[in-house]
């Protein structure tokens, strides 16, 4: 179904999930889930607090496994592979706690993540200093803070730099968790900025986020889940007016 | 045969006292104390300084040997465990050269060599051709009350509980009410008195050396890793399986080999089920 | 790898200082050095093993005791000549150390530290009983063919090797590998969310930690020309490596190196006021001390110091 035969070529899907399946003991976080996302898409994912948004970024990056289920990066089965080895295949996250490496700077949290896979390469070559400084200047930090710990910025900041090492790996599929929590409207403005034009350059994002007006702009669809279920996918408007989703998820209002 | 099965329950039985005080901090915060075994070593020279160098009554040496352990405890608590907010890598550095310290302020008091403790109720018993010192069988005795009143006292009580709720999840224990801080203080305290009158028994069993404390803190290591972190049971049941098996390998193998096994089986239990053998999985 | 003047200078500085220092002292005092040297071999080792990674090693002793032991016994058993024996010490000791990877798959912090004493432990009673013919049993072996005579060869060797281990290990760490490893240290999960093998990584520290420890073992056999499991395979032993490497400054290469040496000269200064092991209770408590106040050890007190005086003088 998401594959598109053109003789023995297959144009495949950046990213297509199959009936996912994830327990924890008796609970079942992720109930028979199945979506894709077209290249250069956009797509939120939403739903309340506990609906099992966070348990399928661990499962799409193989920090949780799957008890069924497939799922598939520009068509191949990568629900095997350990996590390393699905990002050089192009698919990165940020995670809602950031998660800085406490005593290294800006750039050298940067340079971690513009490392190869290759001890050699890591002895034999230097680091790619202008690279470091391009990517922390485009998402926001400005000369002064390339040196800067991460106990000395700001929680807009370490989202920011979450972003940066995220994009360092070189990822053609972006999932973003939380990305927008606990920031100040400008810094709210300058992430979205950043999204706006990676999205024009053809990057491919799931995005998960609380702050439906921030995320409203960003995507081109959304999927509302619960309970671990897809309970509705499509355009965002319908998605939102939709009574299930209202129910579980806006029922307060 | 008789004889391996007498000696085997008494050596158990002291062993699941080593490891009850030892048990009580890891499964608080995992909190991995390498001074554990300074607590015996301690509580060993205290009762051997008051009711053998002084001569004061020996019920009146294990009371004072309890309550330096307790104190020895609480000072650990206040001075190292809480100023490192009980990180994983920098206590147990911080905890094995204080075991050294200590070992070496032994060193400065009582000397180098060894001491003989005399027994604490002297005399023995021959069953069926094994021989059974008053003073060992006291120990199982002894080991056996203080495990069965600490069950009761973690299950039933207030206090005891609210043990077990930190041990499970601090951050939700203290949502609950839960002064943590006293808890932790309270359990160090314990285990450090436990630990200390374990050292009474243990140098009794043994002798009074300054490097005594090393071979009980890996016999509590082995204990709580292959039992299983917060298991009283598991603690027994394991303290039972180790403490056979060093009297089988000593009278059918060779007494050098007796703690290969305890080792092997700290090593498999670690990389196959580190969540031990009964105890709770850890997510 | 960011190579500045005054590394140099201050590298050359260090060596000629170093080299003259049989002129300068006494032969006693030599004697001290070259354990000094040694233990900073150690301690250097132990910090590219544990030092960066946070796997820390409870149970290095287990790896400078399979490079001690393979080769006193494949020059005292078989004659073995040195040059051979001592380059398969090496390697024994790096496969053996892969055995800590095995836990350090699925295991991290206080449980890893707890295997590895394990394995030293259980290491110290199987070299009494198996083979004793091969190790020497409980008494060790003694009678092994030594490298050097007298102290101040002795102390040229030591010297010489500790220089080769702490440059080479020093260029290593500047590299982008010795930012990967710290990296582990600081948050595995986030070097795997980086896109880099952590398993690979973390064997690579061993391994290198190991080519060291082996090293540093095997060179140390042939310099006392004895073994002994007991003073080996030794709580004390392993306490002493890693005050070296924490009380000079973990993650650093200079900081093992001054740990070493403050605390041989420390133990060398109490001999006179205390004799005998009572000397680690002062040797201890500067350490807990030291250690409670900044777990960066003497390095960082230090660079703190200097960033406070320089700040100041700009200002």
């Amino acid at each position: 179904m998401g594959t598109i035969a053109i003789g023995e070529k297959r144009m495949s899907h950046p990213l297509e999930i199959t009936n996912l399946v994830k327990r924890f003991g008796g609970l079942t976080a992720t109930d028979d889930i199945s979506f894709h996302v077209e290249q250069g898409q956009s797509v939120g994912l939403i739903g309340p607090n506990g609906a099992g948004k966070t348990t399928i970024f661990s499962l799409i990056m193989g920090e949780l496994r799957q008890n069924s289920g497939t799922i598939r990066l520009y068509g191949e089965d990568i629900g095997g592979l350990s996590t390393p080895a699905r990002i050089k295949r192009g698919v990165s996250r940020t995670y809602q706690v950031p998660r800085p490496f406490g005593e290294m700077s800006v750039v050298e949290n940067i340079r971690v993540g513009l490392m190869p896979d290759s001890i050699w390469k890591m002895i034999t070559q230097g680091p790619d200093r202008e690279r470091e400084i391009e990517l922390a200047l485009s998402v926001g930090f400005s000369e002064n803070d390339l040196n800067r710990r991460p106990d000395e910025l700001s929680m807009g900041d370490l989202r920011k730099l979450e972003m940066a090492r995220t994009m360092a790996t070189d990822p053609s599929v972006m999932l973003l968790d939380e990305v927008f929590a606990g920031l100040t409207k400008g810094e709210i403005a300058q992430i979205g900025e950043l999204i706006q034009q990676m999205r024009r350059d053809g990057m491919t994002f799931l995005i998960v986020s609380h702050d439906l007006k921030a995320l409203e702009p960003l995507i081109d669809s959304a999927i509302a889940i619960n309970y671990g279920s897809k309970i509705a996918e499509g355009d965002y408007a319908d998605v939102i007016s939709d009574p299930d989703v209202r129910s579980s998820y806006l029922g307060v209002a | 045969m008789t004889q391996i099965i007498i000696q085997g329950l008494l050596l158990s039985g002291l062993y699941a006292l080593i490891a009850m005080g030892f048990t009580l901090i890891f499964s608080i915060g995992r909190i991995l104390n390498l001074a554990y075994g300074t607590y015996l070593l301690i509580g060993g020279y205290v009762y051997f300084y008051f009711s053998q160098m002084l001569g004061m009554p020996k019920l009146v040496g294990v009371l004072l040997a309890v309550i330096v352990g307790a104190a020895m405890g609480l000072a650990k608590y206040r001075m190292i465990v809480k100023p490192l907010k009980g990180d994983h890598v920098t206590i147990p550095i911080a905890t094995l050269i204080l075991a050294v310290v200590l070992q070496s302020g032994v060193i400065l008091v009582f000397g180098d060599s060894s001491k003989i403790l005399l027994p604490i109720v002297p005399g023995v018993e021959r069953v069926a051709g094994a021989t059974i010192p008053f003073s060992n069988l006291l120990a199982a005795v002894a080991s056996w009350a203080i495990l069965i009143s600490l069950y009761f006292f973690i299950n039933k009580t207030h206090t005891g509980r609210a043990m077990q709720a930190v041990s499970m999840d601090a951050k939700g224990a203290a949502v609950s009410g839960i002064d943590s801080d006293r808890i932790n203080m309270i359990t160090w305290g314990i285990s450090g008195g436990l630990g200390a009158l374990a050292g009474v028994f243990f140098a009794s069993y043994t002798q009074l050396t300054p490097s005594m404390w090393v071979a009980p803190l890996i016999i509590s290591v082995a204990i709580v890793i292959v039992g299983g972190i917060g298991s009283i049971v598991g603690t027994l049941i394991v303290a039972h399986i180790i403490g056979f098996m060093e009297i089988i390998v000593t009278a059918l193998i060779a007494p050098e080999l007796r703690g290969v096994f305890t080792m092997v089986l700290i090593i498999g239990v670690l990389v196959i089920r580190p969540q031990g053998l009964f105890g709770r999985e850890e997510i | 790898m960011g190579l500045r003047w005054y590394h140099f200078a201050l590298w050359a500085g260090f060596i000629i200082l170093m080299y003259a220092m049989p002129d300068l002292v006494s032969k006693g005092t030599l004697r001290t050095f070259i354990f000094a040297n040694f233990l900073a071999i150690f301690a250097i080792s132990w910090d590219v093993l544990s030092g960066r990674t946070g796997y820390i090693s409870f149970g290095h002793p287990f790896l400078i005791g399979i490079g001690a032991y393979t080769t006193a016994i494949l020059t005292k058993r078989f004659d073995v000549a040195i040059e051979i024996s001592i380059p398969i010490a090496v390697v024994v000791t790096m496969i053996g150390s892969t055995l800590f990877i095995l836990p350090a798959l699925r295991i991290r912090g206080s449980y890893f530290a707890l295997v590895t004493l394990a394995f030293m432990e259980l290491i110290y009673q199987l070299v009494q009983v198996i083979r004793p013919d091969l190790t020497g049993g409980t008494r060790g072996m003694s009678g092994i063919e030594t490298l050097t005579r007298g102290a101040v060869n002795g102390y040229y060797m030591s010297l010489s090797l500790m220089l080769a281990v702490a440059i080479s290990m020093w260029l290593l760490m500047r590299t982008r590998v010795g930012t990967a490893l710290s990296a582990i240290g600081m948050n595995e999960d986030s070097v795997q969310g980086s896109g880099l093998s952590t398993t690979r990584l973390k064997l690579f520290a061993f391994l290198t930690g190991a080519f060291v420890a082996g090293l540093g073992g095997a060179f140390y056999v042939h310099y006392l020309g004895s073994i002994a499991p007991r003073a080996l395979f030794d709580i004390n032993f392993v306490f002493t490596i890693i005050v070296a490497a924490l009380i000079g400054g973990s993650s650093t290469i200079i900081g093992p190196m001054v740990g070493a040496f403050f605390l041989t000269y420390l133990l060398e200064y109490l001999r006179p006021f205390l004799p005998g092991a009572e000397r680690y209770f002062i040797y201890g408590g500067i350490a807990l001390i030291i250690y409670i106040y900044q777990p960066k050890g003497i390095y960082a007190v230090v660079m703190q110091a200097w960033e406070r005086l320089r700040s100041g003088k700009s200002a």
